[in-house]
């Protein structure tokens, strides 16, 4: 059943799509900028859903899934009269650099369950680009994620050792240590 | 020698002149190889929205590489690696040859 998309915020409509794509056997995590969203409450805003399908699909069998729900293909993504968010489905696998995604995060909305990356995995999705691209866009969305969420920075250096990028990521290492999350983790830990 | 692989010899022309060379565009594979720009510029697409390669604008040039953020990576340039040790001896040493450093405009060679 089609339900109204306007109004739905990123997050409700990511979890709409989620949901109506595996009750058609499609199983899509969300990853990239509308994670950020999603764990943000928006404070980085995207238009832009990139879903990455676990177990690849053809594409028709995705296009035609869609189109139940009224999105319709525009180049490469699928978009809807009644939203500005547009959906992309990049090439997987689901990986954060060279390593593959173990843990998917569900969060529940009123229009469904949203399977997007975990908040460990999200920033080091965007940490990846500012390793790779230099982009300093993802090394702000990862820190953005990084205020909310309490951080493993041990386990980023491993990652970013994984991905030859320990001293890039040893120039950043005290922004992920200050962040408010990780303070307050200290101060319960003593 | 990955066509049985990979389904086209143009697809592993355009793999293997990147592993020698990092970064390539259209004209200067096309001339290496002697392929028409048409099908080669339809595998550099496939392989750049299969996330395996990039491609940036260098004025009007648009130069593709390996795409670094691909997972598969390493173990895809340890596989071309070896192919390209395959290839002929002639190939490989027009492809070692490469001039990639300044040039002043007008300079008489």
């Amino acid at each position: 059943m089609s339900i109204p998309l306007a109004g739905m915020s990123l997050a409700e409509l990511a979890a709409y799509v989620s949901d109506h794509l595996a009750k058609q056997g499609i199983d899509v995590v969300l990853s990239g900028g509308g994670c950020v969203s999603v764990y943000s409450d928006n404070r980085y805003q995207s238009n832009d859903l990139d879903f990455i399908e676990r177990y690849r699909e053809d594409r028709k069998k995705l296009a035609a899934a869609l189109d139940m729900i009224g999105f319709k293909p525009k180049k490469r993504y699928f978009v809807h009269p009644a939203t500005p968010f547009f959906l992309e489905f990049p090439t997987g696998p689901l990986s954060v650099g060279s390593e593959p995604v173990r843990e998917i995060a569900e969060l529940n909305f009123r229009t469904g369950t949203l399977r997007l990356l975990t908040p460990a995995d999200c920033i080091k999705d965007r940490l990846s680009h500012y390793f790779h691209w230099g982009d300093k866009q993802g090394l702000e969305q990862a820190l953005i994620v990084a205020e909310t969420f309490p951080v493993d920075v041990d386990e980023l250096a491993r990652w970013s050792q994984q991905e030859a990028m320990q001293d890039k990521f040893d120039s950043v290492r005290d922004r992920f240590l200050n962040t408010p999350s990780n303070n307050n983790a200290n101060i319960l830990a003593e | 020698m990955l066509e049985a692989l990979i389904g086209s010899t143009t697809c592993e022309k355009v793999l293997i002149y990147l592993t020698a060379r990092s970064e390539g565009y259209l004209r200067e594979i096309s001339d290496f190889f002697g392929i028409a720009p048409a099908p080669l510029l339809r595998q550099m697409e496939k392989l750049e929205n299969g996330g395996i390669l990039y491609s940036k604008s260098v004025g009007r040039t648009r130069v593709f590489g390996f795409n670094p953020r691909y997972p598969f990576l390493n173990e895809l340039r340890a596989l071309l690696t070896k192919v390209l040790a395959f290839y002929p001896d002639d190939i490989r040493e027009r492809l070692k040859d490469n001039r990639r450093r300044p040039r002043r405009k007008g300079k008489p060679l």
